[in-house]
């Protein structure tokens, strides 16, 4: 019986093994992603852009979690949809150069360089 | 019963092994067609080495666990500059490197170790008795950190903080020491941000010294640098600079002013230095405008494709002026000015600057000859600067081209009676360190004493100018300059001796003795003319 369950669990546990492991962000890219597609629009569009050392970590996390862009009328997270890459990628070199990229790696991309690049983060930076 | 249990158990384990076979069949099916993801930028995940798991409390300590595999890794750094901070020109025998240099920024090293050996690819560097034989003593980490989380403050002598540091003194703001397991255990290749972790920095801050290099570079986009473009190209300092046994090939000591070598050849020997335009680009580089061939000999690259410098949104100080440091504000304490961009451009502990964004190079004749006045090199006070590095280049030479440079301008402290450049103690919380006291001649005696030079204990100060080639932050092919640049009346290249350009070096007699014998030969024309046309009516 012992031997049996031991079995079983060693088959499950290759079977987990087997299966996809987690995604391990990219910081620069989402440094990369971050100045090139948010930096850029929000410099155009605001007097001053966001930088990622302008709000703590907990901050952004819960800015991320919201999920609420222009006040809410809009998701952030539709800014990291290949729909949206796709639109802008003919003036936008990022957006070109990243418009396969799985959303959700993008996103995890992105939240990496803030969590590290907000004031109170292990390199906190600026826009440029 | 126990038979029958047993027996119940053994068919669950069989099905759930003729599904997981049955599953991982499908996916070698699947897999024929497409690899299994895969870390692609190493050959090894350093997460799962043993010497690197559990915690660290020093880096040498990091570094030991690197060794036992690296087994040859420390003495290869131990070679090159970036540890020894030395460089013998073989051609004029001058001992260069950060270790015995001058400056027109902070000045020099002496005495002010653990806050210069912050950017020391090594732990423990913090008076001239460090132990450059010690394998331990070499920084894996500063090098090879993918985090961008490792940080070796000032102060520390190359340390990273081991434990909360309020940098600076007196700021609040607590550095927290960075995870040196973590770290260790991602390590990988170079990037723009390990080695702009201190290029970026020279001078003590983002851009200061040398004007093509800051944190722009780490991200940049196409126009700030076509090759580095983090969107495009993407290229890493190693890229160009292509290293062999941790020895960075391209030196500001022993720069490659002319590079004849043309594309480099893989296998080919003695191909010269990989970091130059030419070993890619080769000579002739200009494929749809071969006219401009004929500027590549005698005009470097970057003259034309670096337009400005300093155009990533940083500034780069373009004059320091340390004799004047000493003002306090109206609290008798140190104070700061600022101007409309926010730079500091005062500073009671250094004097005043003069900083600079989008700046027009200056252009020279250089043929790679650079030689340094060092400590002991008689000075004379005038209104002439001295050269704290002199660069070398004529037009008929046969080894120079036209290069950009950052010109360094200052004024520092220097002693009149033995006439010599001097080494101040400044940075440091002591009684002797000039930013703390403000008391030249303590902090020179200091400083001079350390390096054996002798110091009368007067001070005055001497105007000096420091030569910097431009080579980063090349532009795309349509943002270099364009003709008029330098063909106009206004040219960027005026006052360049040995060169005739059309439409700046204009000479009024040619002009008219041109147009005269234009005229001369229009009139020609036309009486000839005129007389056949006569001629002929009258036959």
């Amino acid at each position: 019986m012992k031997r049996s369950l031991m079995l079983i669990a060693a088959v499950l546990g290759s079977v987990a093994a087997g299966s996809a492991v987690a995604y391990d962000a990219d910081w620069k890219r989402g440094r990369v992603y971050y100045r090139q597609i948010c930096t850029s629009c929000h410099t155009a569009q605001m007097p001053k852009p966001i930088a990622p050392n302008d709000k703590v970590k907990a901050d952004w996390a819960a800015y991320l979690q919201a999920d609420k862009h222009a006040k809410g009328k809009e998701t952030v997270k539709q800014y990291f949809g290949k729909p949206y890459r796709a639109s802008i990628k003919a003036t936008n070199q990022a957006a070109a150069k990243f418009a396969e990229v799985p959303d959700q790696d993008l996103l995890d991309d992105v939240k990496a360089f803030l969590q590290k690049g907000a004031k109170d983060g292990d390199a906190p930076a600026s826009c440029s | 019963m126990r038979n029958s249990t047993t027996r119940r158990w053994q068919g669950v384990v069989a099905g759930l092994w003729l599904i997981s076979a049955g599953a991982f069949a499908a996916a070698e099916i699947k897999e024929a067609k497409e690899a299994p993801p895969v870390r692609l930028d190493s050959t090894a995940d350093h997460s799962k080495f043993k010497q690197l798991q559990g915690t660290f409390d020093s880096g040498p300590k990091v570094t030991k666990a690197c060794l036992s595999c690296h087994t040859e890794a420390a003495r290869q750094v131990h070679r090159t500059k970036h540890w020894t901070w030395e460089f013998l020109n073989p051609d004029n025998q001058q001992r260069l490197g950060k270790k015995n240099v001058l400056n027109n920024f902070c000045i020099s090293i002496s005495q002010n170790y653990p806050f210069c050996t912050s950017c020391h690819v090594g732990y423990g560097w913090k008076d001239k008795n460090f132990d450059f034989a010690a394998e331990e003593n070499v920084d894996c980490l500063v090098c090879h950190d993918t985090t961008g989380n490792y940080k070796k403050l000032p102060g520390l002598a190359g340390h990273p903080a081991y434990k909360p540091v309020e940098t600076p003194p007196g700021s609040g703001n607590m550095v927290k020491p960075p995870d040196l397991a973590k770290i260790a255990q991602k390590i990988g290749k170079t990037s723009r941000d390990t080695c702009g972790a201190c290029h970026f920095f020279g001078g003590g801050g983002d851009g200061v010294k040398h004007g093509d290099m800051d944190s722009s570079l780490a991200a940049p986009d196409k126009d700030l640098d076509i090759h580095m473009d983090a969107t495009g190209l993407d290229f890493t300092c190693a890229t160009c600079h292509a290293t062999s046994s941790h020895d960075v090939p391209g030196s500001r000591y022993k720069p490659t002013a002319t590079d004849k070598h043309g594309a480099h050849i893989r296998g080919k020997m003695g191909q010269g230095n990989p970091a130059t335009c030419q070993a890619c680009h080769g000579n002739t580089p200009h494929k749809e405008k071969a006219r401009l061939n004929t500027h590549a000999e005698k005009i470097a690259c970057q003259t034309c494709h670096v337009p400005t410098f300093a155009r990533g949104g940083v500034a780069t100080k373009m004059s320091w002026d340390w004799s004047t440091a000493g003002q306090k504000g109206a609290d008798g304490k140190h104070m700061t000015r600022k101007d409309d961009h926010n730079h500091v451009i005062y500073d009671t502990r250094k004097g005043d600057f003069v900083l600079g964004e989008k700046v027009k190079p200056e252009y020279r004749w250089f043929n790679g000859d650079i030689s340094y006045t060092l400590l002991g090199d008689k000075v004379e006070k005038s209104d002439v600067p001295t050269g704290v590095n002199r660069i070398g280049g004529s037009p008929a030479d046969g080894r120079s081209m036209i290069w950009p440079m950052k010109v360094m301008r200052g004024v520092q402290p220097f002693d009149p009676i033995n006439k010599t450049l001097v080494m101040p103690h400044t940075a440091g919380n002591d009684d002797i360190g000039f930013w703390k006291n403000l008391e030249w001649e303590k902090a020179i005696a200091d400083g001079m004493q350390n390096m054996g030079a002798p110091f009368s204990g007067k001070v005055d100060f001497i105007k000096t100018e420091m030569f910097w080639p431009i080579t980063h932050m090349v532009a795309p092919k349509d943002k270099a300059l364009a003709c008029a640049e330098c063909h106009s009346a206004d040219s960027r290249l005026k006052g360049i001796d040995g060169i005739y350009m059309p439409s700046h070096s204009q000479k009024r007699w040619l002009d008219i003795a041109g147009w005269l014998a234009a005229a001369a030969t229009l009139l020609g024309v036309l009486i000839h003319g005129a007389l056949r046309i006569v001629m002929s009516r009258r036959k």
